[in-house]
């Protein structure tokens, strides 16, 4: 090799690490700094609205104050768990049956997919202020039609009754992310060898021996990559609901992300938002560990342990 | 199969299709009707439209700027992305080094962060660095989750490619950087515009980031529509243009890209 | 009885037509093998018989009873795949137990079934392996336990040796001629390769283009091929054919001539198996003189691709190589007992001292 060889080589093995600093530093500014000084300002007592409160240290107070004297931040916590326990699990139950219908009775899977794409494609707030208009009292579709059914009473207003405006909210979520899990789900179903199912079809088994004896398990990670993905993002949920019923009526529906936005940006108690938004993090972090090690337990079952024939 | 289930998951097929649409066919006939259709106590569906509310509301009221900014940051952040983003993805599929999956891992937790834990503090920052109030803000915290999106998703395109295309390139007489440039990132052509596609949809979709952000001037068309919403009389014809505007783009570049959409929103792990 | 396709005909929605009414009867016990080149339908009749497709037409019949258009489980039969298709989830015990476990079969009758289809196919070392952990032919014999486990009264392979390399195909085959022997069940056999055809089968059925072209056992396959595409196909190397034309008692064929008798005047193909000329050190009364192009060793044989006026022959016999050089004469004998002929235009076979029909 010349010695022009030799150096270019050197210059392409010393480009390599370049290449990620740019990606890395932007990370690390914007990301994880103001990770840093949240986590920093939750050991202070930072207030816009209480005078004498210019970030002192306080050590663990915020986090005391959290776990014993914050009902309020426990109720939205279990609160937000109710919420996407109930979510994800209808959005998957759904969502997978209707995958299943297009994978076994429908040809133009293509186009109803794309038409399903609709509702999870447009902006939270949008999907929120649709659904403010549909399901308004006076003159909103949907209550229009479910009066008529009979599902609704005649006085009721879905945003205003504290027992009926989870449900709705859930509900709404649902509409909004099904079509999520159907397509997951359907590129999971589509993605799957033929042969296992005439396998299992000439050892004698009836379809729904083969579904559950084939198709769960061969589709049991992207179905754990689902319900983690969804579960995510739904403990994450604030904009619809911001834009619908802002937590309320009361803290009917304050979902933990919009319970911290209260104490942030309404009470401006910065210190201890700070230890609630922490706490929301932590959460996620979790879950996404759970999330990536799902992942790589699909990778590691790859072609790669099997021996050479 | 018999024909009684195909009927029967046809009209399944079709009722939720139903359900899934008229929602967003609702506020698109809505920002149609004059104000007493609009208002009007049993649903109108046929009705003589009015243009009337898209000049009233993106004029009058001076909403346009804000389609604009959407515009202005939803690229913007994109092109960021993707200029910082593909190289290193191109790294993480080519090459190995310590600690490699760690820095993957890290990237997914950027991408999940959940904004209100970051928002506030980032507001701090960006009021001490002086740019709130601006477009740059938002593109830089939208950059947070884009670029991860980017990295993940051109990671699985270019580890698609072979190894022994690189090889074949270079074998021709490419350099590294000319065999990425000339070779790799053409045939990864498809994945990269999908990757952008997302980027941009992402971004524009976004509220939380631009609502805390920037107070007048750099708002985007989301942050725009709660200040529609008033406790004392909503102008659901001119909401319901606003709305329309902020999602019939995104819808179309939905349809351009729903072939890789599934790659995007399962980090790659589903390949669709 | 046995099993009996009636007519049985495919179309693909595309307009393709995979079998073409075929009709073919076979007997409990049997090693069919299904022989034909890609597109041929072997695969096709494979799957209709199996239940894995519908026919567009026709019936089958098993032990007299219409099977047409029964669900594959209520059937009989089982199946060995091409690329094994064994439960990736489920341990190599698992797989093959799984037909037993669908048939609700008792538990400890299971295990005992189990390892005795184990240790017939000598794999008991891995019932407690993952398919990824298992070679190909491991694999393989995996496959053949879960279609044999429960009995069946016939057993379909589609082409279950393709993916195996050369030296495991040749083992796995005799292993299975073994089992079948063992056994005593129908097995169906679907292959290209018509050197495992021939080695396996009891009767070989020939398709082509959705045909049944001939069903015959082996020896008769090899030395009565109904048509020119049977003669050319089964063999290795082919037959030598060359088109020509009788007059006056002589086959004429580019610059070659042979003296024939009895046969009809007209054009006609002539063929002979490399392995049948007959290859002289110096010329005899018989023989026609060539010029030798390549020799190839196969041992113990060796190939030689000869040629003479426009005419390329191979032939096969046992001789050096190396005293032989390009260009040397290669002196032939076409032995009468040998020759076949076949029609110019239908590929027919034409017996003896048969000669051309006007149709």
């Amino acid at each position: 090799m010349s010695a022009r060889g030799i150096g270019g080589a050197v210059l392409d093995r010393g480009v390599v690490p370049l290449l990620l600093l740019p990606s890395v530093i932007l990370l690390l500014i914007i990301l994880v700094g103001p990770f840093f000084y949240m986590v920093w300002t939750s050991f202070t007592d930072l207030s816009y609205s209480i005078p004498g409160r210019d970030g002192n240290f306080v050590g663990f107070d915020n986090f005391r104050r959290l776990m014993r004297d914050d009902p309020i931040f426990w109720d939205s916590f279990f609160l937000t768990l109710k919420f996407v326990v109930w979510v994800v699990s209808l959005e998957f139950v759904i969502g997978f049956g209707l995958a299943l219908l297009l994978y076994h009775f429908i040809e133009k899977r293509r186009l109803v997919v794309t038409l399903l794409l609709v509702p999870m494609m447009l902006a939270p707030v949008a999907v929120g202020l649709i659904w403010k208009l549909l399901l308004q009292g006076d003159f909103g579709m949907v209550t229009y039609y479910l009066r008529l059914v009979g599902l609704l009473d005649i006085r009721a207003a879905l945003f205003s009754d504290a027992r009926l405006v989870l449900p709705a909210i859930m509900a709404i979520d649902i509409w909004q992310w099904t079509p999520f899990v159907t397509l997951v789900m359907l590129a999971g179903l589509m993605s799957l060898p033929r042969e296992p199912f005439e396998a299992a079809v000439m050892d004698g088994a009836r379809p729904l021996q083969v579904f559950r004896d084939v198709t769960l398990p061969m589709l049991r990670t992207i179905i754990a990559l689902v319900l983690l993905l969804r579960g995510i993002d739904a403990f994450k949920e604030f904009d619809k609901v911001f834009i619908l019923t802002g937590g309320g009526p009361g803290t009917a529906t304050e979902l933990l992300s919009i319970y911290t936005f209260r104490v942030n940006f309404k009470s401006w108690d910065l210190g201890y938002g700070a230890t609630c938004a922490f706490m929301v993090y932590l959460v996620v972090l979790i879950l996404c560990s759970v999330f990536y090690k799902a992942l790589y337990w699909k990778e590691g079952r790859a072609p790669a342990a099997r021996a050479r024939s | 199969m018999s024909r009684a289930w195909r009927g029967a998951a046809l009209a399944a097929v079709l009722a939720i299709l139903v359900v899934a649409l008229t929602p967003y066919l609702w506020i698109f006939l809505t920002s149609f009707k004059s104000r007493l259709d609009a208002l009007a106590d049993t649903p109108v569906w046929l009705f003589t439209p009015t243009l009337e509310h898209y000049p009233t509301v993106f004029l009058d009221k001076g909403y346009l700027p804000l389609v604009w900014n959407s515009v202005l940051v939803a690229s913007s952040t994109t092109l960021l992305s993707l200029v910082i983003g593909v190289p290193a993805a191109y790294v993480f599929a080519r090459h190995d080094f310590a600690a490699k999956e760690d820095l993957f891992f890290f990237f997914l937790t950027t991408r999940m962060a959940p904004p209100i834990s970051v928002v506030v503090p980032m507001f701090l920052l960006f009021s001490a660095l002086g740019i709130t109030d601006r477009p740059l803000a938002v593109i830089l915290a939208h950059s947070t989750f884009n670029l991860s999106l980017v990295v993940w998703m051109m990671r699985g395109f270019f580890a698609d490619i072979p190894r022994e295309i690189d090889e074949a390139a270079m074998m021709d007489g490419h350099s590294r950087a000319g065999m990425f440039l000339k070779v790799l990132v053409p045939l990864s052509a498809p994945g990269l515009a999908a990757t952008a596609v997302l980027c941009f949809i992402l971004s524009w979709n976004e509220f939380l980031y631009a609502f805390v952000l920037v107070a007048f001037e750099g708002r985007t068309l989301t942050v725009g529509i709660p200040g529609l919403v008033t406790p004392h009389g909503t102008l659901w014809g001119q909401v319901a243009a606003v709305a329309v505007v902020a999602t019939l783009p995104i819808i179309v570049f939905t349809f351009l890209v729903q072939r890789h959409l599934v790659r995007g929103l399962t980090f790659g792990a589903v390949k669709g | 009885m046995g099993v009996r396709f009636e007519a049985v005909s495919k179309v693909f929605p595309d307009g393709t037509v995979a079998l073409d009414r075929l009709d073919l009867t076979f007997e409990t016990g049997e090693f069919v093998v299904l022989l034909g080149p890609s597109g041929s339908g072997k695969t096709t009749a494979c799957r209709i018989l199996a239940g894995l497709e519908e026919a567009s037409g026709g019936r089958i019949t098993v032990d007299g009873r219409d099977i047409t258009g029964l669900p594959p489980r209520e059937r009989g039969m089982s199946m060995v795949f091409q690329n094994y298709a064994l439960y990736a989830h489920k341990s190599v015990y698992d797989n093959i137990a799984y037909p037993l476990r669908v048939r609700k079969t008792p538990k400890g009758e299971i295990d005992r079934m189990v390892r005795a289809m184990a240790a017939l196919l000598q794999i008991d070392e891995l019932l407690a392996r993952r398919p990824a952990q298992l070679s190909g032919g491991q694999a393989q014999r995996v496959a053949v336990a879960r279609a044999l486990v429960w009995q069946p009264d016939i057993c379909l392979m589609d082409e279950p040796l393709s993916n195996l390399d050369a030296l495991l195909r040749l083992h796995t085959r005799t292993e299975l001629k073994r089992l079948h022997g063992e056994l005593g069940k129908t097995f169906v056999f679907v292959t290209h390769d018509q050197e495992e055809a021939m080695t396996l089968g009891t009767r070989i059925a020939v398709l082509n283009e959705g045909k049944l072209i001939q069903f015959d056992t082996p020896k008769r396959v090899y030395h009565q091929p109904r048509t020119r595409f049977v003669a050319e196909f089964i063999g290795r190397p082919a037959m030598n054919t060359l088109e020509g034309e009788i007059a006056g008692n002589r086959f004429r064929a580019g610059g070659l001539e042979l003296p024939v008798a009895g046969r009809a005047e007209g054009p006609v193909v002539f063929g002979i198996r490399p392995e049948h000329l007959v290859i002289r050190e110096s010329p005899t009364a018989h023989s026609i003189a060539f010029e030798l192009d390549v020799a190839e060793l196969v041992e113990p044989d060796t190939l030689l691709f000869v040629r003479k006026d426009g005419v390329a022959l191979v032939a096969r016999g046992k001789l050096d190589p190396d005293r032989l050089s390009k260009g040397a004469a290669v002196h032939l004998e076409f032995p009468e007992d040998q020759r076949h002929f076949f029609d110019a235009e239908t590929g027919e076979r034409q017996g003896e001292h048969q000669g051309k029909h006007t149709s």
